[in-house]
C-alpha cells in the first residue's frame, strides 16, 4: 500500500491527435479510457499521478524519451498496448490499465502476445512501475533487459478480485467507440 | 466375438466386471490377453489399450437405460471417432473453434467424416455447427 | 468502493473492540456492493430474462422469452440439445415451488426430480432454486449427486515442477484417500516428467487413483492418448456467447472435443462457474448463477458425464458480493439435479478467515457431492500452481476432526505417520528407478530421502532445470507411453505399482470409467452412477457413514484411549 503524505494529483493536457513518432528511442505510455479521469488511482490507491511519474523517471534514467497517449475505443490492454507500440517510434509501448494492470509490447509482436505482462495489479507499486519504465526504454535502444521480477500472492483473488472485476466493468463504461486516440501532455501537481 | 445386439442393463455394468465377455480392443484382443506377462513380453503395445467402437456402443445402451439420452449421443459420436487419427480429430477440433473455417469448409470437414469414416452423426454435428456459425457471423471469411 | 482496508485515519478515535474486529482476517477480504445492471450480483436479478417455453412441429421456437430468430447460440444449443422437447411444456407448466418441494422432499424420488428437469429451460430452473435458502440446497444435493458414495479430488503440484515431490504427494494424497489427482505446472514443458510423477505416485498410495495434468486442450488430449494421464477436466465453457468466442470455442466445437475424449475411452469433465462472464465484463446484463445454469446445460447438451462447478477460479467475485456462497452452492444443485458427475469447486483460495474457509465448504461436504473439493491442495498452498486452495496439507488433521464430529464422509482419513513415510519413499523409489530405466536425469538417494521427509518444494535439493526440461522433451519425442512406463516399472522391481498403473489402463478398453461420475474403487471396481446410484430417500436412506468406513474415520492423530487413558489409540 502507497501512502504519501502529499498527494500528487495527474491532469492529462490534449495537445492533439495520437500520431506515429520517429525518435528510434522513445517509449509510448497508453493509457486506458478512465485512465486518470474519471479514475485517479489503481485497485491498491497508487495515484495514477504517481503511476506516471515512476514510469517517466525508469524511461528517463535508462536514457530513453517518452510520449503518453490515452485510448478511448477500447478498454483491452493488449489491444491498448499493442495500438501502442504501432504509435512508437521504437516500436516499444507500455499500456496501463487504470486499475493498474501494465504489459510491456512490442509493434511486431502477436496482439496477444508480449514483452513483460503485470497481471496482478494489486501488487504493482510505485517501484514496479519505475522498473517496468526502465524496461521499456532499454527495449526500445535494442537491449534485453533482465525482466522485471514477478510477484504472486495466493490470497490477492480473495481480496481483489470483485473490486478488480468492478473496475473493469466501470472501465468499460468509459469506452467511446467514436473518439480516437490523443496525445497528452501529463501535468503532474504536487498538493499538501 | 459376441457383440450382442441384445440391449444392455444397469445389472451389466461395470462391464470390466460383470461382461468380460462383450470387450474387445481395435486389435481383437480380450481383457484376459491384457496381462503383465504380455507386456513384460512386448506383446502389448498402446494399440492394445484403445477403446474399441463396438465397446462404445454398449456403453451407449448402458447411458440410454439410465436415461442419459445425451451420454448415449456422445458414445456414438465417439464410436464414430474411433477411426480418426489422433492428429486429424484434433485438426478437426480446430477447425469447428470460432471464425476458424469458412462454410465451405465446415461442408468439406461433415463430407470427409461422412465419406471416409462413415461418422454420419459427427457430420450432423458439423452441419449443424455450420448454419449457427452463420447466423452469428463466427465463420471465417471465404478464402 | 469497497472498504477492505483497514481505517488508517488516526485522527478519529475508535474503539478498543473495533481494533480489534479490523485486525481480523475477515476484514482482508473483499466485499463489493451489486450491480445487476452489469451483472454483478450473484442470482436475484430484475434483469434475468422470465422463463417460457414454445414448440412448433418438435422443436423448441421460444426459450425464456426469446424466439428462435432471436437466439444466441446458447439458447440454440440449450434448445436443440439439452431440453427434452416432449416433456418440456408440461415441466414449465408446473409451479416452480411445486418443484423447489419436489426438490426437498424426500418421498420424491430422484429419478422423479431429475426427469422433470429435463424439461425445464435455464431460467425456470433459476426460478426454483431462487425459491430455495442454503439449507434447502444442501437437502436437494444431498438427494440429487448421481453417485452414492461421495469422494475427493487433490491438486499435487509443484512450485518448481518437481516431478520427485508431486509423486510423493500423490502417494501421500491416495492413500489418504483423494479418488482423483491433478496436477498442472509452471513451467509446461516439464508436464510429461510431472505427470509421470503423478501416475506413479498415485498408483503407489493406493492402487485406482484416476489422474490428470491442467494443459492447453492439444497437450492435455495428447498425454491422455498416450496413458500418461487418465482423465481431463479443465475443459472451459461460459455462459454468454461473447465471453465462449473469447475462450476461442463454441458449444459445437466442445462437444466434438468431449466425443474425442471419449473416443479414445479416457474420462472427461467440464468446467464453469459463477463469476467467469461478469470477470470477462461480458455478462450481458445476467445474473451469475442464470448464466452457470446456461452452462450447465450447455454440458448437459453435449453429452459430457460432469463438469466441476462451484465458481472455481472466479470464487472472488461471487465471495464478494451478497448471497454469493448460496448462489455456488445453489449451482451445485443444478449440476447434480441435472445428472450430471458434480466436481464442487473449494478449490481456489477464498479467504484469509479460517471461519469463513469453513463455512463456505460446509454446503458441499455436509450433503456431499461426487467430488467435495475439485481441488484440495495436496500440497502447501505455496506450491499450489493453481493459485492455491480453500483447503491445503495443513488443514488434513481439521478436515479428518470435522468428518468425525459430523459423521461426515469427506473422503479422506487420518493415516499413521509410518504408513505415510512408507509410501512417499516408495513413490521416490519408484520414480528414481524409472528415471534410470529411461535414462531421464538421475534422481539421487538425497531426494529420495527428501521427498520421504518433506513439507514443501524447500525441502528437495533443487534439480537441474534444463536437463529435466532435455528429458522432458525426449519423452515425447520417443512417444513413450503409459504402457512403456508399466514395462519399465515393473523391470525395475516395482511390480506392484505396475500392476496397478496397468489395471488403470485396462479400464479405457472397457470404457466404465466414462460412465457418469466413475470412480476406480481400491479393488480396481468402477463406481458410478449406475452401480453406485444415489438412492437417498429420506433419513435412514442413501449414502450412511458405517460399518467399517465409520470406524476408519474415528481415527485421528490424537485420540485418548478408554481402556488406558494414560495412552492414546494408535
Amino acid at each position: 500500500m502507497t501512502t504519501t503524505e502529499s498527494v500528487r494529483t495527474l491532469s492529462l493536457t490534449e495537445i492533439g491527435p495520437a500520431e506515429r513518432g520517429t525518435r528510434p528511442d522513445e517509449v509510448v505510455i497508453a493509457l486506458s479510457p478512465a485512465f486518470g479521469d474519471p479514475f485517479t488511482k489503481t485497485i491498491v490507491d497508487v495515484p495514477h499521478a504517481e503511476v506516471i511519474r515512476q514510469l517517466l523517471a525508469g524511461i528517463e534514467e535508462r536514457g530513453g524519451s517518452a510520449r503518453v497517449i490515452k485510448v478511448y475505443k477500447t478498454a483491452d490492454l493488449a489491444a491498448i498496448a499493442h495500438f501502442g507500440a504501432k504509435l512508437s517510434g521504437s516500436g516499444i509501448a507500455v499500456g496501463v490499465l487504470s486499475r493498474g494492470t501494465t504489459v510491456l509490447h512490442q509493434r511486431d509482436l502477436a496482439r496477444l502476445s508480449n514483452l513483460e505482462l503485470f497481471p496482478q495489479a494489486p501488487l504493482l507499486d510505485a517501484e514496479v512501475f519505475r522498473m517496468i519504465g526502465a524496461n521499456a526504454a532499454q527495449y526500445a535502444q535494442g537491449q534485453s533487459p533482465r525482466p522485471v521480477p514477478t510477484r504472486n500472492d495466493q490470497m490477492a483473488r480473495p481480496r481483489w478480485q470483485a473490486k478488480a472485476a468492478l473496475l473493469h466493468l466501470k472501465e468499460f463504461d468509459c469506452i467511446d467507440k467514436d473518439r480516437n486516440a490523443v496525445e497528452v501532455e501529463p501535468v503532474i501537481t504536487k498538493v499538501d | 466375438m459376441t457383440t450382442a445386439n441384445t440391449d444392455l442393463t444397469a445389472a451389466d455394468y461395470p462391464l470390466s466386471v460383470n461382461r468380460p465377455d462383450l470387450l474387445h480392443t481395435p486389435t481383437g484382443k480380450t481383457l484376459d490377453d491384457l496381462t503383465m506377462d504380455a507386456v513384460v513380453a512386448g506383446d502389448i503395445t498402446a494399440e492394445d489399450l484403445r477403446i474399441s467402437p463396438d465397446t462404445l456402443k454398449l456403453q451407449g445402451q448402458l447411458a440410454a437405460a439410465a436415461g442419459r439420452r445425451q451420454l448415449a449421443d456422445n458414445f456414438t459420436r465417439a464410436s464414430e471417432m474411433t477411426a480418426i487419427p489422433d492428429a486429424e480429430v484434433l485438426d478437426m477440433y480446430n477447425s469447428l473453434r470460432p471464425n476458424a473455417s469458412s462454410a465451405a469448409q465446415l461442408e468439406e470437414l461433415a463430407s470427409r467424416l461422412e465419406n471416409t469414416y462413415s461418422a454420419t452423426t459427427c457430420a450432423a454435428l458439423v452441419r449443424e455447427a455450420a448454419q449457427v456459425y452463420a447466423a452469428r457471423n463466427l465463420l471465417a471469411e471465404e478464402a | 468502493m469497497t472498504a477492505v482496508e483497514p481505517r488508517s485515519d488516526s485522527t478519529v478515535r475508535t474503539s478498543k473492540r473495533t481494533e480489534i474486529l479490523e485486525a481480523r482476517p475477515v476484514n482482508l477480504d473483499g466485499f463489493v456492493e451489486e450491480w445487476p445492471e452489469k451483472g454483478l450480483v450473484a442470482m436475484e436479478s430484475d434483469f434475468d430474462p422470465q422463463p417460457s417455453v414454445r414448440v412448433e412441429d418438435g422443436r423448441i421456437v421460444e426459450l425464456d422469452g426469446r424466439t428462435r430468430d432471436q437466439f444466441d447460440f446458447m439458447d440454440t444449443f440449450i434448445a436443440d440439445h439439452a431440453i427434452d422437447v416432449d416433456t418440456c411444456e408440461a415441466a414449465m407448466a408446473t409451479e416452480s415451488v411445486e418443484i423447489a418441494r419436489m426438490i426437498v422432499d424426500p418421498r420424491t424420488s430422484r429419478a422423479d426430480v431429475v426427469a422433470l428437469g429435463r424439461g425445464l429451460t435455464p431460467a425456470k430452473i433459476l426460478d426454483v432454486v431462487k425459491l430455495m435458502n442454503v439449507v434447502e440446497i444442501m437437502m436437494g444435493i444431498q438427494k440429487t449427486r448421481s453417485r452414492r458414495t461421495p469422494a475427493n479430488q487433490a491438486h499435487s503440484t509443484s512450485a518448481k515442477d518437481n516431478p520427485i515431490q508431486v509423486a510423493a504427494d500423490a502417494a501421500e494424497g491416495a492413500v489418504r484417500g483423494f479418488a482423483e489427482l491433478e496436477t498442472t505446472l509452471g513451467v509446461v514443458r516439464y508436464a510429461p516428467l510431472v505427470a509421470i510423477g503423478l501416475q506413479v505416485g498415485g498408483q503407489v498410495g493406493r492402487g485406482g487413483t484416476l489422474t490428470q495434468c491442467a494443459l492447453e486442450e492439444a497437450t492435455e488430449l495428447d498425454l491422455g492418448m498416450r496413458g500418461i494421464t487418465a482423465y481431463a477436466e479443465t475443459i472451459s465453457i461460459y455462459g454468454t456467447e461473447s465471453v465462449f468466442v473469447d475462450g476461442d470455442d463454441t458449444p459445437w466445437s466442445k462437444a466434438f472435443l468431449a466425443s474425442a475424449y471419449a473416443s479414445r475411452g479416457i474420462k472427461m469433465r467440464f468446467t464453469s462457474g459463477t463469476g467467469s462472464e461478469v470477470q470477462m465484463g461480458n455478462a450481458e446484463g445476467r445474473s451469475m448463477l442464470y448464466l452457470e445454469i446456461r452452462c450447465i446445460l450447455m454440458a448437459k447438451g453435449a453429452g459430457v458425464q460432469g463438469l466441476q462447478n462451484g465458481s472455481i477460479s472466479c470464487i472472488g467475485v461471487p465471495g464478494a458480493v451478497p448471497g454469493g456462497i448460496r448462489a455456488v452452492a445453489a449451482e451445485n444443485l443444478v449440476a447434480s439435479w441435472m445428472d450430471l458427475e458434480c466436481a464442487s469447486g473449494n478449490d481456489q483460495s477464498f479467504s484469509h478467515s479460517p471461519m469463513r474457509r469453513t463455512s463456505r465448504l460446509l454446503p458441499q461436504m455436509l450433503p456431499g457431492t461426487d467430488f467435495v473439493c475439485s481441488g484440495y491442495s495436496a500440497v502447501p498452498n505455496k506450491d499450489n500452481m493453481f493459485a492455491g486452495s480453500n483447503l491445503e496439507t495443513d488443514d488434513y488433521d481439521d478436515w479428518n476432526v470435522i468428518q468425525r464430529d459430523m459423521q461426515v464422509d469427506g473422503g479422506l482419513r487420518h493415516v499413521r505417520e509410518d504408513v505415510i513415510l512408507q509410501v512417499r519413499n516408495k513413490a521416490a523409489r519408484a520414480m528414481q528407478a524409472l528415471f534410470a530405466e529411461l535414462d531421464l536425469p538421475a534422481i539421487t538417494d538425497e531426494e529420495v530421502e527428501a521427498a520421504t521427509y518433506a513439507n514443501s518444494s524447500d525441502d528437495y535439493p533443487d534439480r537441474d532445470v534444463l536437463a529435466d526440461l532435455e528429458g522432458a522433451r525426449s519423452v515425447m519425442d520417443r512417444g513413450i507411453t503409459g504402457i512403456d512406463l508399466v514395462r519399465v516399472l515393473e523391470r525395475a522391481g516395482f511390480g506392484d505399482v505396475a500392476e496397478n498403473y496397468l489395471k488403470v489402463l485396462r479400464q479405457r478398453v472397457s470404457g466404465d470409467l466414462l460412465q457418469t461420475a466413475a470412480v476406480l474403487d481400491a479393488g480396481f471396481v468402477p463406481r458410478a452412477a449406475i452401480n453406485d446410484a444415489n438412492d437417498y430417500a429420506g433419513p435412514g436412506t442413501g449414502y450412511r457413514l458405517t460399518g467399517e468406513r465409520w470406524e476408519e474415520l474415528k481415527k485421528l492423530r490424537h485420540v485418548t484411549s478408554a481402556e488406558n487413558p494414560e495412552e492414546e489409540v494408535v
